[in-house]
C-alpha cells in the first residue's frame, strides 16, 4: 500500500523532531532559558525570546481540545473519510501546546473533548518518515 | 465637513461571480480595476497607490509593486499595501491623509481553482509540504472553523442549530439580491442546515461558504477628490489592522477570552478613531466564512459579549429590519466566496450607505462597519468604519 498523503519537507530546522519520532519520542522545543514549551517551534522562545531551544521528549499524555470528523477528504483522503482531526493538547505546562493530527483506534463516535490520548507512531511504507497520530490513553 | 485629506471610497466594482472556466484570474483583476475606476469617475493615470490582495500580488510580498508599477505603464507607485481588505484600506487611508498617495485601488480576481477538498487532487507519490503543515492530515479551511465551533459549542453550550440560524438569515438576505449566486435557490431552513450533508464535523455543506470565482476593487482616494468624484462618497471614519497568530498551524490559548483577541483589538481602535459606538452601527459586513465565524465577530467586534453572539443572531438582530442588519448581499455563505472575498464586505457596506441597495436597502444607512479577518481563524483582523457623510 502506497502512502500518498502529503508528508513533511524534513529541513535542518525540524529534522530532530522527526528523527525523535522515528525513536518512538515525540520531540518539542524547549527554551533553554524559562523552560517553556512552544509549539510549533518558531526560531526562539514566544515566551521570553531567547533563541536557545532543545528539543525535548513530552510524556505523549495530551487530551482532546477540539476534533473534527471529516466527510470530504482533500486528494489522497478522499478514500478515507469519515476520519478524525483533533486538536491534542499536550500535558506540558504552562505555555499550551496544541497539536493538529489524526487519529487511530479511536471510533469517530467515541471522540469527546477532554478525552485523555496518548501519541503512537507510524512508519511510512516506502518512505524514509515516521509519523505520529493520537490514540485512545491506557 | 470632512478633513481637509479625509480619505473616502468613491469607486466600487464586482465582476461576475460564479464558475467562470473561460476567464483568468489576470483578467479578472485588469475588469476589476478599470470598473471600480469607472464607477468614481477617475482614470488610471489617477493611481498611485495599490492594495493587492492575496494571489493578486504576481510577485510575492513587497516586491509586488514593482510588477504592478510596471504593468500599469510604469507608473511610479508610492503606496503598495497588504493585508485583508478593510485592514489594507485602514493603513491605505492613513497613507492618504498624511500626504503619502492620493487614489489607492484594492483589486482582486480568481479564475480557475478551489480552496476546498474539490481543488486537491491525489497525486502519484506522496506530496511533500513544508514542516507540521496541516494538509499532512487531512484538514483544510473548514476542518479549522470545524475545530473552532465545536470547541466554541463545548465552552458555550451552544448547538448546531445556533449555528444554522447565521445560513438561515443570510441565505433570506441573498435572495434580495440579485446578483447573488444562492439567491435564487431561494431561503432555507435550520433543518435544512442540519439535513444538509456534513463537511467537517459539527460543519455541514450549509454551514460553509461557497467556493467560486470572481474579482472586485475598492476605489480610496482623498477629500479633494472624492468631491469630483461620479457617486457619493463612504467616508473613513475609522479603519485598523490586528495580527496575532500563524499560518493555521496551530490557534493560540486562550480561544476566547473576554477581552477578545485580534477582532477585538482592531474595532476598538477603529471605533475609537471614528468617535462613533457599536450601536451607531447601522449595517454591518462581517467576514461569514463559515457560520461559527459570524458568531464570533460579533462577539469579538463588541455587538454582544463573548459567548452570546448565538443567542445575538436568535434574536433577529442581524436580519434587514434588526438592530444590526449583517451581510445584506447574502455574505460568503450565499452571495459570493471567490477565494480572498474580504472586500465584498466593504463593497456591499459602501452601496447600502449610497442607496443603491433596492430590495436589500436598509433606510437611511449612515454608518457601517466591516470586518475582515482570516489566517488561525481569527488570526488578521482589519476593520473599517465607513460614514455616509
Amino acid at each position: 500500500m502506497i502512502y500518498l498523503k502529503p508528508l513533511p519537507q524534513i529541513e535542518p530546522g525540524n529534522k530532530e523532531f522527526w528523527d525523535g519520532l522515528a525513536k518512538r519520542e515525540f520531540r518539542v522545543a524547549r527554551c533553554d532559558n524559562c523552560g517553556h514549551y512552544n509549539w510549533i517551534r518558531l526560531p526562539a522562545c514566544r515566551s521570553c525570546l531567547s533563541e536557545r531551544q532543545t528539543w525535548t521528549a513530552v510524556s505523549g499524555r495530551a487530551t482532546v481540545w477540539s476534533y473534527s470528523i471529516v466527510h470530504r477528504g482533500p486528494g489522497a483522503f478522499r478514500d478515507e473519510v469519515p476520519y478524525a482531526v483533533v486538536l491534542a493538547k499536550l500535558e506540558e505546562e504552562p505555555r499550551s501546546c496544541l497539536v493538529l493530527g489524526n487519529t487511530v483506534g479511536i471510533p469517530v463516535d467515541e471522540l469527546r473533548v477532554g478525552l485523555p490520548l496518548k501519541i503512537t507512531y507510524l512508519d511510512v511504507p516506502g518512505e524514509n518518515v515516521t509519523l505520529f497520530r493520537f490514540t485512545k490513553a491506557d | 465637513m470632512p478633513r481637509s485629506r479625509q480619505a473616502a471610497i468613491v469607486g466600487v466594482y464586482t465582476t461576475k461571480q460564479g464558475k467562470l472556466a473561460d476567464r483568468t484570474s489576470f483578467s479578472l483583476q485588469l475588469e476589476a480595476i478599470r470598473g471600480a475606476l469607472d464607477d468614481a469617475g477617475l482614470a488610471l493615470g489617477d493611481v498611485d497607490g495599490i492594495v493587492p490582495m492575496y494571489g493578486s500580488d504576481h510577485l510575492p510580498g513587497s516586491t509586488a509593486h514593482q510588477f504592478w508599477a510596471e504593468q500599469l505603464d510604469e507608473r511610479p507607485l508610492r503606496l503598495m499595501e497588504t493585508g485583508v481588505a478593510a485592514g489594507g484600506l485602514a493603513k491605505a487611508a492613513a497613507a492618504i491623509e498624511a500626504g503619502m498617495c492620493g487614489v489607492v485601488v484594492l483589486f482582486y480576481g480568481k479564475a480557475g481553482w478551489q480552496l476546498g477538498p474539490r481543488g486537491v487532487q491525489a497525486e502519484a507519490t506522496a506530496p511533500r509540504v513544508p514542516d507540521w503543515a496541516f494538509e499532512q492530515a487531512g484538514a483544510y479551511m473548514a476542518t479549522w472553523y470545524a475545530l473552532w465551533a465545536r470547541r466554541y459549542m463545548h465552552e458555550f453550550g451552544a448547538t448546531h442549530a445556533d449555528l444554522a440560524e447565521v445560513a438561515v438569515f443570510t441565505r433570506y438576505h441573498a435572495t434580495l439580491n440579485p446578483g447573488s449566486i444562492m439567491g435564487p435557490k431561494g431561503e432555507i431552513t435550520v433543518d435544512q442546515v442540519l439535513e444538509s450533508r456534513p463537511i467537517c464535523e459539527p460543519l455541514n455543506l450549509l454551514d460553509c461558504a461557497l467556493d467560486n470565482d470572481g474579482g472586485y476593487a475598492i476605489v480610496l482616494t482623498h477629500a479633494a477628490v472624492a468631491a469630483s468624484c461620479r457617486k457619493t462618497p463612504a467616508w473613513v471614519l475609522g479603519g485598523a489592522e490586528s495580527v496575532c497568530a500563524d499560518f493555521y498551524r496551530t490557534i493560540p490559548e486562550p480561544w476566547f477570552p473576554e477581552e477578545g483577541k485580534a477582532v477585538r483589538r482592531a474595532a476598538d481602535t477603529a471605533f475609537s478613531m471614528a468617535g462613533v459606538s457599536r450601536d451607531d452601527i447601522d449595517v454591518a459586513g462581517l467576514y461569514d466564512c463559515f457560520t461559527i465565524t459570524t458568531i464570533r465577530d460579533l462577539e469579538e467586534m463588541g455587538f454582544c459579549k463573548i459567548g452570546e453572539g448565538a443567542d445575538f443572531v436568535k434574536e433577529g438582530h442581524c436580519l434587514l429590519g434588526g438592530k444590526l442588519p449583517t451581510n445584506t448581499d447574502g455574505g460568503l455563505l450565499s452571495n459570493s466566496h471567490n477565494g480572498d472575498p474580504s472586500g465584498m464586505h466593504v463593497i456591499e457596506v459602501v452601496r447600502q450607505l449610497r442607496g443603491e441597495c433596492g430590495a436589500r436597502q436598509v433606510p437611511d444607512a449612515r454608518i457601517g462597519a466591516v470586518l475582515s479577518q482570516g489566517w488561525a481563524v481569527h488570526g488578521i483582523a482589519g476593520v473599517l468604519i465607513l460614514g455616509a457623510e
